[in-house]
């Protein structure tokens, strides 16, 4: 009775696997033309690279990624996609509250790499 | 440079602060000429979107001229009057492709917050929070503006300010949520909300040929605001909405219910005041009480549009009314970028004039003011726009 009721409420197990998809195809991800950032990725990382359905490009996944992976696997995206990865450092604002720069780098990092 | 900034809940203040610079190549510098304040930021005054920090700028409706590009932006030019969309596109991905560019995969850098919160991020937004991408508001006398290309379009000169301004957000907004609905001839659609956004969806509803279109609000200069433009008003704290719409209908519902009122709206009776309280300690983060009248009204097999802003949980969601009437229920922040070259077009034509919306045209300064009396709903306010220029 116990035993089920410890059963049921542990949680299922997580993929290990963080997943985006691509505008390019699998074979500009792969061989000479592998961007430097995949190729990086891939040393630290178990990488997999397959066709989206329907011509929606590539599904990049990468095991293990922790925070700092996410946000890099994110930025390859973005450079494949646009070109380059957007800047929101260096903006105009206005004062800041000693508390708002002392808890700013942990909310920065909580928004950009979010908890997962 | 001056500029508006979030200081607090329900504080803004009128800061210096450092001006913009170009921070990627496909970036434009743009010099505001005018900003306006918009319902989305009132959830971020009341304090609804927690990803705020004291010192943002806020502001995201605006218009303004060119006056520097990134190296490898190729169609804008210095020197361009352009109009702006509130909601940031990349172009490239598979969202912007398909004309989805609220749902842009590339211009939130913090999708953390909503990953966690929704399961995936939307697009990044001017002035509206971190957890949008955290990117500074254009209630400042400069602004800057990634994928200048995409994002930024050119306003025929016989466009005034005044109107062009609103084709950064009220009027796309207004008009995809007619569109959403597939507003048609012989089509009656009910519009919840007479601010910016419902005025000019049933603006654009009348221009999609609707036969008729209801207004409903309770402050009787935005009613007849949403009269001058062609629709019927319905006041609704002195009428009771559901049964006035089946009597309007001839006992159908509207064919097309847009819902342009948002987390915070008002209401009247017991509903309201559990709303409220509930939203008050957090157990829903959203009041939904014109979002269930809609679907409550809205005709069998008809469509639901919603453009208000919803952040979190909604109680008592009526899923019985939506599932056994076999409605349609479409949503979304804004696709602008699929609308405002036909809206500019439009304007230049004469077919659509948004400046009635521009009640308050104030300086920078006044932006405390301007946001209470938008706030409060004084002096008949339903758009204050700020003009850098102007002292
Ligand atoms: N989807 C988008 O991309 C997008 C873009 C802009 C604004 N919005 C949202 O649209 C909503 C409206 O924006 P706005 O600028 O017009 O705001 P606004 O504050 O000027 O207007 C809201 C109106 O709703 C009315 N209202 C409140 N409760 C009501 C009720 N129960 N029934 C009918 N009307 C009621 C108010 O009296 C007010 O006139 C907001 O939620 C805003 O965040 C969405
Ligand atoms: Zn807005
Ligand atoms: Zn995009």
């Amino acid at each position: 009775m116990l035993a089920a009721r410890v059963m049921r409420s542990a949680r299922p197990a997580r993929t290990t696997w963080f997943a985006v998809t691509v505008e390019a195809d699998p074979s500009e991800l792969s061989g000479p033309s592998r961007p430097d950032a995949l190729a990086r990725l891939a040393e630290r990382h178990e990488v997999r690279v397959t066709r989206a359905p329907g011509g929606r490009g590539s599904e990049i996944a990468v095991r293990a990624a922790d925070g700092r992976t996410r946000e890099e696997v994110r930025a390859l995206k973005q450079l494949l996609e646009t070109g380059e990865v957007l800047v929101v450092e260096g903006q105009p604002e206005g004062h800041r509250t000693v508390l708002g720069r002392v808890a700013r780098p942990a909310f920065r990092q909580l928004t950009r790499r979010g908890a997962r | 440079m001056r500029a508006l900034c979030w200081t607090g809940v329900n504080e803004v203040s009128v800061e210096d602060v450092p001006e913009p610079r170009l921070l990627n190549r496909q970036d434009a510098l743009v010099k505001v000429t005018a900003s306006s304040v918009c319902g989305s930021d009132l959830h971020l005054l009341d304090g609804y979107v927690p990803a705020m920090l004291a010192g943002d700028v806020l502001g995201h409706e605006f218009v303004g001229e060119v006056v520097e590009v990134g190296p490898d932006v190729r169609e804008r030019r210095p020197g361009e009057r352009v109009t702006v969309c509130s909601i940031i596109g990349c172009g490239r991905c598979h969202y912007c492709r398909e004309g989805l560019w609220s749902l842009c995969d590339n211009t939130n850098p913090n999708p953390g917050f909503q990953e966690k919160l929704n399961g995936h991020a939307s697009a990044g937004i001017f002035g509206y929070s971190h957890a949008m991408g955290g990117f500074a508001g254009s209630h400042a006398e400069y602004v800057r503006v990634p994928y200048a290309d995409v994002n930024a379009f050119p306003v025929p000169e016989n466009v005034p300010d005044a109107s062009a301004v609103f084709a950064s957000d009220a009027v796309p907004t207004g008009w995809m949520g007619a569109d959403l609905g597939q507003v048609g001839p012989g089509d009656v659609v009910a519009v919840w909300g007479c601010g910016g956004v419902g005025q000019m969806a049933a603006l654009a509803s009348l221009r999609m040929g609707a036969d008729r279109v209801i207004a409903i609000d309770r402050f009787p200069e935005r009613l007849d605001m949403a009269a001058a433009l062609g629709a019927d008003p319905l006041d609704y704290e002195h009428t009771d909405v559901l049964d006035a719409l089946k009597e309007l209908t001839g006992g159908r519902g509207p064919d097309v219910c847009i819902e342009a009122v948002g987390m915070e709206c008002h209401g009247t009776g017991a509903q309201y005041a559990y709303d409220r309280a509930k939203q008050a300690v957090r157990l829903q983060t959203d009041r939904g009480l014109s979002l269930r009248q809609a679907i409550q009204a809205c005709r069998k097999g008809g469509t639901v549009s919603v453009l208000g802003v919803y952040l979190g949980l909604v109680d008592k969601f009526p899923m019985g009314a939506l599932m056994n009437k076999g409605l349609t229920l479409r949503s979304g922040q804004q696709h602008g970028q699929r609308y405002i070259p036909i809206i500019l077009d439009r304007m230049s034509k004469g077919e659509i004039d948004a400046s009635p919306l521009l009640t308050h045209p104030m300086s920078l300064e006044d932006g405390p003011k301007g946001y209470e009396l938008f706030k409060e709903k004084l002096d008949g306010c339903v758009r204050a726009v700020f003009q850098p220029s102007r002292s």
